[in-house]
């Protein structure tokens, strides 16, 4: 190998040295099928393709309509056949109607929020509060207070985290011709939807 | 030997066949010692770390009979298993002081490693794969208590995922890969690094790890048993409450081995940078020690800026460890300010750690210094350690009132239990372990003592234990260790007796003698040589660790 032959011959590879080259793109070339394999790892289930409904409690579709101003529910997503799944806290999302002066009294979708349910501090679950005076989220446990407007935490241990674990996850709405809210295909990246339980990278 | 088979029975016979099968197979490699005497646990606790890891199989493999890994039935079925499985309640005391036990015996192995200098002449590797060792047997523990899928166990997968979250590169890839999406994975994929992945790697690391000198002190390891299940009777691990996402927890602190890095946690600082940065550096330093360290010399005085290293962190991890479970008692404050610890006072606090303990270090080694060259200075006094000296006949009466006691203790663990006092039995239980280590103990000091008046002129004849291999191979051969009396050490002569008057086979002593000085890397222990006079003192530089450069090779116990 130290001789790769009289010094004037350039680029020349000797032949040893072509095999072994040979025999290492080989072996590379073999194993590379594998690499993608590693998909085995994550939950696909929650990758989801299509649009799906905004099921309230209740069982029906959330509709722009009906919704009333300055209030919220807790809505599973994405939903499953499994009662047990179903129980998950980070399926819980928060689907907030806004209060007036936020823009929740408007026709289109920009009435709307929906947030997940799970603290980006210790992962107990937030809610909405109607409150006059509050209109906020709170969260039990160690007072984190989200905006309901950005789902920024202000106050509390989460408003002290560096981002994106400041910031909730939130999922893009869309409002059909006749009044249902749909949840559109999510992005679970801290630059797109963000993360349950991890967090979002505000967008300005 | 060949000759001796004629009058062994059918038994002996297959069973030294069976031995002499195993011999072909890589475990005679591990030169095993059973001590005949007392020798400080400081010299094995790796050995101990691994007999509490069989344990934890053990009885873990047992609670996998029971537990279910399931979002909605795991804290229910351990609430089973602690409650109505019978015995459930000692097996899982059992597993998890066990498991508490390890990390503190680990630790322990670790440090007293450190401070002796073993990490050298060519144990590098070994070091190595015992600091990764380490880290995965914290990982397992770390694991084992949040499959419980109680608030605690919550709070932790809830940080172990945010933290696994916040790694710059490929952070929420390995989040997604190791975690999958919820909570409903999260118990089912620790459970699966917790009774496979982990056990199995470290398994494996540990047939790299372990040196070829190991011993195993009987009396020690059942000490270490009994000491787990009292731990388990007076402290019984109670189940927490269990997790409900729409109820508040409580305050929760994690397991003491993570406190230390709880407290960097708390002080709201960047979660990489204190949760995943600094303990990285930790075990990083750790790592390379041996390649830092270019003393020629062993010992903790001889190595002042190491010992000073090693000294600051062990001043570091007490101060936060003990930080990461202070939370201010006052409940009139608000929760975020009892739990949140002053970052500049934090690290104030820990930078000032440094120069202190660097200055202890120097204290110490210059106090110790000094009393060597006193020790030096004054006349040698007589070797002999103090001992007692029992009659004979009252060893018998100690033994049989031991062996009523163990009675009257099996009696008593046996009516505990039908009351339904479980803790209480375990406790009794026990009991009957460190009794029983106590018995072991009597009767191998009894062995020895029996075997002493020897006449000093009586021929060295091999132990009848020993490899069948032709009496007439002992030469002294260089580099070839008398590796014959290997599983069964001849009876120890008495303690008492000096090198000089004790002579019972000087060609013995010679040849050892002449192994030792041949065979570098491959010294002789207590067991592997035939008689006691020169391993004699070597077993009691173990005992006290000091440790000059020539026994160092030879002191490598497990």
């Amino acid at each position: 190998m130290a001789q790769q032959g009289p010094p004037g011959s350039g680029r020349k590879v000797s032949r040893r040295d072509f095999l072994k080259l040979m025999a290492a793109a080989g072996t590379i070339v073999t194993f590379i099928p594998f690499i993608d394999w590693g998909k085995f790892l994550p939950n696909p289930a929650a990758n989801v393709s299509a649009k799906a409904k905004v099921e309230l409690p209740d069982g029906s579709q959330a509709n722009i309509k009906t919704f009333p101003v300055n209030h919220s529910e807790s809505v599973i997503y994405p939903k499953t056949n499994d009662q047990v799944l179903n129980q998950e806290s980070f399926r819980l999302w928060q689907f907030i109607r806004l209060p007036p002066e936020l823009g929740g009294g408007r026709n289109d979708v920009s009435a709307f929020r929906m947030y997940s349910q799970v603290c980006l501090h210790l992962w107990c679950l937030w809610k909405y509060w109607p409150d006059p005076g509050r209109k906020r989220g709170e969260c039990p446990c160690h007072g984190s207070m989200y905006d309901p407007i950005n789902g920024k935490a202000f106050a509390g241990p989460a408003s002290l985290q560096s981002p994106p674990s400041n910031v909730l996850p939130m999922l893009d709405l869309q409002v059909d011709g006749s009044g249902n809210v749909w949840i559109l295909p999510p992005n679970w990246s801290p630059n797109g939807n963000g993360i349950v339980g991890f967090g979002r990278f505000l967008r300005e | 030997m060949v000759a001796t088979v004629s009058h062994e029975n059918s038994l002996v016979v297959f069973i030294k066949w069976v031995y002499a099968g195993i011999d072909r197979t890589i475990f005679m490699g591990l030169k095993f010692t059973f001590p005949g005497r007392f020798v400080s646990p400081l010299g094995f606790l790796g050995m101990i770390t691994f007999v509490l890891f069989i344990i934890l199989g053990i009885t873990g493999a047992l609670l996998m009979l029971w537990y279910e890994p399931e979002l909605d039935r795991a804290w229910n079925s351990v609430q089973n298993i602690n409650n109505t499985i019978p015995f459930g309640f000692h097996i899982r005391n059992i597993h998890y002081h066990a498991s508490n036990a390890m990390v503190m015996v680990a630790l322990l192995h670790m440090y007293y490693q450190y401070f002796s200098g073993r990490y050298k002449i060519r144990n590098e590797i070994i070091w190595v794969t015992g600091v990764i060792i380490g880290v995965l047997t914290i990982l397992e523990a770390f694991t084992g208590y949040d499959i419980i899928f109680s608030e605690r166990s919550e709070l932790a997968i809830s940080i172990a995922a945010s933290l696994t979250n916040s790694i710059p590169v490929l952070g929420p890839q390995m989040r997604d890969a190791f975690f999958g999406g919820g909570f409903h994975d999260f118990v089912l994929r620790f459970y699966a690094f917790h009774v496979f992945f982990l056990p199995i790697a470290l398994l494996g690391l540990m047939v790299v790890h372990f040196p070829r000198f190991l011993v195993f002190d009987v009396p020690m390891v059942m000490a270490v048993a009994g000491a787990v299940m009292i731990t388990g009777g007076v402290f019984p691990i109670d189940l927490g409450t269990k997790f409900v996402p729409t109820s508040p927890p409580g305050i929760t602190v994690p397991e003491w081995y993570l406190t230390g890095l709880y407290a960097f946690l708390r002080s709201q600082y960047d979660k990489f940078v204190t949760g995943v940065a600094w303990p990285g550096l930790l075990i990083l330093t750790l790592m390379i020690m041996p390649f830092i360290d270019r003393y020629k010399k062993f010992s903790w005085k001889d190595r002042p800026l190491v010992t000073a290293v090693g000294i600051t962190s062990i001043a570091q991890i007490m101060v936060t460890t003990y930080w990461g479970f202070y939370i201010d008692p006052n409940i009139q404050k608000s929760l975020l300010e009892r739990l949140v610890i002053d970052p500049i006072f934090l690290y104030t606090v820990m930078l000032l750690l440094v120069p202190l303990s660097f200055g202890f270090t120097y204290m110490i080694i210059k106090l110790a210094k000094n009393a060597e060259a006193r020790a030096k200075a004054q006349p040698k006094k007589p070797a002999g350690k103090s001992s007692i000296n029992i009659p004979e006949n009252w060893i018998y009466i100690i033994f049989v009132a031991l062996l009523a006691f163990q009675i009257y203790l099996n009696i008593a663990a046996y009516y505990a239990v039908l009351s339904g006092m479980k803790n209480f039995s375990l406790f009794i239980v026990g009991i009957i372990m460190l009794v029983f280590a106590g018995m072991f103990h009597l009767y191998r000091h009894t062995k020895a003592t029996a075997s002493a008046p020897r006449p000093p002129t009586k021929p060295i004849t091999p132990p009848t234990g020993a490899k069948p291999i032709p009496s007439w191979s002992r030469p002294p051969s260089p580099g070839l260790p008398p590796g014959s009396a290997k599983i069964l050490s001849p009876p120890p002569s008495p303690k008492g007796q000096s090198i000089a008057t004790q002579s019972p086979s000087r060609v013995d002593t010679a040849t050892s003698q002449a192994n030792l000085a041949s065979s570098k890397d491959t010294p002789p222990t207590e067991a592997t040589m035939p008689d006691k006079t020169v391993p004699e003192a070597k077993m009691s530089d173990i005992a006290k660790t000091a440790d000059t450069d020539t026994d160092k090779e030879s002191s490598m116990l497990g």
